[in-house]
């Protein structure tokens, strides 16, 4: 006897190999002729499945059947993995024409599926009972997943935060961002001690609140890409440039005003607006001239007395390669000082002053826009 | 565990033998470098203070020596029954707090005060800048704003002098020195008259010296900076102001060409051609009467190479490594009177007391004399730069023109 069921399914693949043959002869065999013979195919199949299976149904009367047909087998549980298998067996065919990346990903998911549906079919058939079941699957899985989930989660706040930071315009905005952050840190503590025992469900809702925000904060700024970041020119690009002069530049925009190192400078040179003051550290009497060793690196500190910014500049004289370039540079100059500030400047002189002395040049400290100068020799 | 009578006859004559040669090793003269010698101000500060703790520390350490050998031979266990044992004796705890405590005040506080004292560089009579490189010293004398030399009007236009190996200072004199280092991390030091002062590249450390009396004071590097490290030494040489001032006045001689058709003459030409890439002679032109300049930091790794100006004025080369004098000549300056020290000194090097087969054998082949880094097929991590002098493979004409040449360098 034919079930209820088979007969509207036989009706539908008959009706599908119909459809598929008129389509097919009125279209010529176009495309969608394939896909109605697929239909047809399919209905087909599970037509004759159903005949097969009567149905599934099992009479009332039967109680054996009742227990043992199929039908009456717990199922298994709803599952994502066969699911993510399968992306992930999509992403690899695409990613074989496409992105090398998208293969790579897509061969982890299925793998990844692969294994957690094993690891699935296998638990709920180790016993009768759904809780064991479910025991025994978490100690294998639980391994597994648990550091890869928080691997993954930390990869991706860490990831959202950062772009979050990249994207904000200014550092004020950063500031902004991260007292707001502290605050609701410091407010969700709060809370959790003043309410002396918070449970889990505010927990978690808070943290998965905030893991939202945050993921849709970084996607967001992601999307909208980073800051604008200005190059700022060095000293070492203005005196390549020429431009250690008087006026301010882009070098010396924010420029710090103060020096870390406390010791170890070679000489001291204070500007007050007119003259260069030299004191050497170490010795008491005053020097016009500073001697400095040759191919020694040196350090000089530069403080600023004056009412107007000023910089410290030095000719360096150098050697000339025989393509006619320079061998290092020209000059080199501090930012520019405010009144007050101090600035530090490393120097290594090459060439001895007697050797400058027959080209007529000599090497020495002066302040642009002022007649203030401090010879230097360099034996 | 007995032993037998000869084996305790044998042990006793070793220990005696031992402790013999400690004894009588601590009795050596003529020690240059002998600390317990003072010759200036600041090593009298240190020899004051360590005769103090070197005291302290003895009565001590017999104390505690007697202490210990007595316990061991009065209660060495013969079998005796265990003593009672006892616990915690008050008097006897807070008397090992508080001695130990007086006795490290009691040396802590002359400790500071000549630390302070040794590290007191203000009102120096005279500035000497000091660079260390492996392996050798560079000085240095800047001019200062009133035109003086290291506290010395010169005779002559005032300029930088710049020697090597010995530096010279007036007696009496408070002399600071203002030290660097070019590569590595070296350490001046001058035993009888100051401790160490590291050198360190990058910073400028000062240190304070002061001569009693002429003479020369031997010193030598006294922080691992590299393959001759025990080869990098220096002296102080101290002169009365009279000959402090003659010094001077030399060093600001203007150079002086050998005569043509001289070994000499020759020898300018063979230092022009080799010795010039690294060696500044000041005043040194060239056939067309540029003058010649050293480019040593095309060829040194360090940068520089020793000045050799006046070169015979100083009784030392290689890092002071070599005498420049024979061995007679030598005694006549180092072991000069104080009274005789200076004119000595002065006299320089003059042909008869050359060393001529000490300098000749540094040109020949410099790095068998003293080793370095020089070796091309081992400059790879220098760039192809060397540290040190190379063999120049001289032929032993261009050695005995530049000795002739060397020699007039005065």
């Amino acid at each position: 006897m034919i079930t209820t069921g088979s007969k509207l399914l036989i009706g539908s693949a008959l009706a599908a190999w119909a459809f598929a043959a008129i389509y097919g002869v009125a279209q010529e065999g176009a495309l969608g002729t394939i896909g109605l013979i697929s239909v047809a195919l399919g209905l087909t199949l599970v037509a004759a499945l159903n005949v097969f299976v009567s149905d599934s149904n099992v009479s009332a009367l039967d109680h054996e059947s009742f227990e043992t047909a199929p039908a009456a087998q717990a199922t298994a549980l709803p599952s994502l993995w066969p699911l993510l298998t399968s992306l992930g067996l999509v992403a690899m065919t695409l990613g074989l024409a496409t992105y090398t990346v998208i293969f790579v990903l897509g061969v982890i998911a299925a793998a990844a599926g692969a294994i957690e549906w094993l690891i699935q079919g296998w638990s709920e058939r180790a016993s009768s009972d759904e809780r064991f079941n479910r025991h025994v699957r978490n100690v294998f899985a639980d391994p597994l997943e648990l550091p890869v989930a928080g691997a993954i989660a930390f990869g991706v706040i860490v990831y959202a935060f950062s772009r979050v930071m990249l994207g904000l315009p200014t550092k004020t905005a950063t500031v902004i961002a991260f007292s707001v952050v502290g605050g609701l840190v410091l407010l969700l503590g709060t809370v959790i001690a003043m309410r002396g025992r918070a449970s889990r469900t505010f927990v978690g809702g808070v943290l998965g609140a905030s893991a939202i925000v945050l993921i849709a904060g970084g996607t967001v700024a992601g999307l909208v890409g980073e800051r604008e970041t200005h190059e700022h020119e060095t000293p070492a690009d203005l005196a390549e440039a020429n431009e250690c002069g008087p006026e301010e530049t882009h070098a010396d925009a924010d420029a710090s005003q103060t020096v870390a190192a406390k010791s170890s400078v070679f000489a001291e040179l204070t500007f007050d607006g007119t003259e260069l003051d030299t004191r050497v550290p170490g010795s008491g009497g005053k020097f016009d001239t500073l001697t400095f060793p040759r191919s020694n690196p040196t350090n000089v500190l530069f403080h600023n007395e004056a009412s107007e910014p000023a910089r410290l500049v030095v000719e360096m004289h150098p050697a000339i390669d025989d393509n006619g370039d320079p061998v290092g540079p020209e000059r080199i100059c501090t930012t520019l000082v405010e009144e007050g500030g101090t600035q530090f400047l490393t120097l290594v002189f090459t060439r001895p002053s007697f050797a400058l002395a027959a080209e007529g040049v000599g090497y020495e400290f002066y302040v642009p826009g002022s007649d203030a100068t401090v010879a230097v020799v360099v034996p | 565990m007995s032993v037998s009578p000869s084996t305790r006859t044998r042990i006793r004559t070793i220990s005696a033998v031992a402790l013999a040669t400690v004894v009588l090793a601590s009795c050596a003269r003529n020690a240059p470098q002998d600390t317990w010698q003072p010759q200036g101000d600041y090593a009298q500060q240190i020899q004051d203070l360590q005769w103090w703790v070197f005291l302290i520390a003895g009565i001590v350490g017999v104390l505690v020596i007697s202490a210990v050998t007595y316990a061991v031979v009065k209660f060495k266990d013969r079998g005796q029954p265990i003593p009672e044992q006892s616990h915690g004796n008050p008097l006897l705890e807070y008397a090992f707090i508080a001695l130990p405590a007086v006795l490290l005040a009691v040396i802590a506080v002359p400790t500071v005060a000549t630390v302070i004292s040794l590290n007191d560089t203000d009102n120096p009579d005279c500035v000497i800048n000091v660079t260390g490189q492996q392996w050798w010293w560079e000085f240095d004398y800047p001019v200062a704003a009133d035109g003086s030399i290291c506290g010395f009007a010169p005779n002559a236009e005032a300029r930088t002098i710049v020697t090597s190996g010995q530096m010279i200072i007036p007696t009496g004199a408070k002399v600071v020195i203002s030290g660097t280092s070019r590569d590595v991390i070296h350490s001046f030091w001058v035993p009888r008259l100051n401790g160490k002062r590291d050198m360190v590249p990058g910073r400028r450390h000062t240190w304070n010296f002061e001569a009693d009396q002429p003479g020369i004071y031997a010193g030598q590097c006294a922080e691992f900076c590299g393959l001759s490290h025990a080869n990098m030494r220096m002296e102080i040489v101290a002169l009365d102001d009279a000959d402090f001032q003659a010094w001077i006045d030399n060093q600001l001689k203007p150079y002086e060409a050998p005569e043509d058709g001289t070994l000499a003459a020759a020898g300018e030409a063979e230092f022009i051609a080799q010795c010039a890439r690294c060696h500044q002679v000041d005043g040194l032109t060239d056939s067309n009467g540029d003058p010649v300049v050293a480019h040593p930091e095309d060829q040194v790794y360090s940068g520089a190479a020793p000045n050799l100006t006046h070169l015979m004025t100083r009784n030392t080369f290689a890092g002071a490594a070599f005498d420049l004098l024979n061995n007679d000549c030598r005694d006549d300056v180092w072991n000069a009177s104080p009274a005789e020290f200076g004119p000595r000194y002065l006299e320089g090097v003059t042909e008869p007391c050359l060393n001529e087969i000490e300098l000749k054998e540094w040109l020949r082949n410099a790095p068998a004399k003293k080793p370095m880094y020089t070796d091309p097929a081992l400059l790879e991590p220098t760039d192809g730069l060397v540290r040190g002098m190379p063999n120049l493979n001289l032929t032993e004409d261009q050695i005995d023109n530049l000795v002739a040449y060397l020699l007039e360098r005065k």
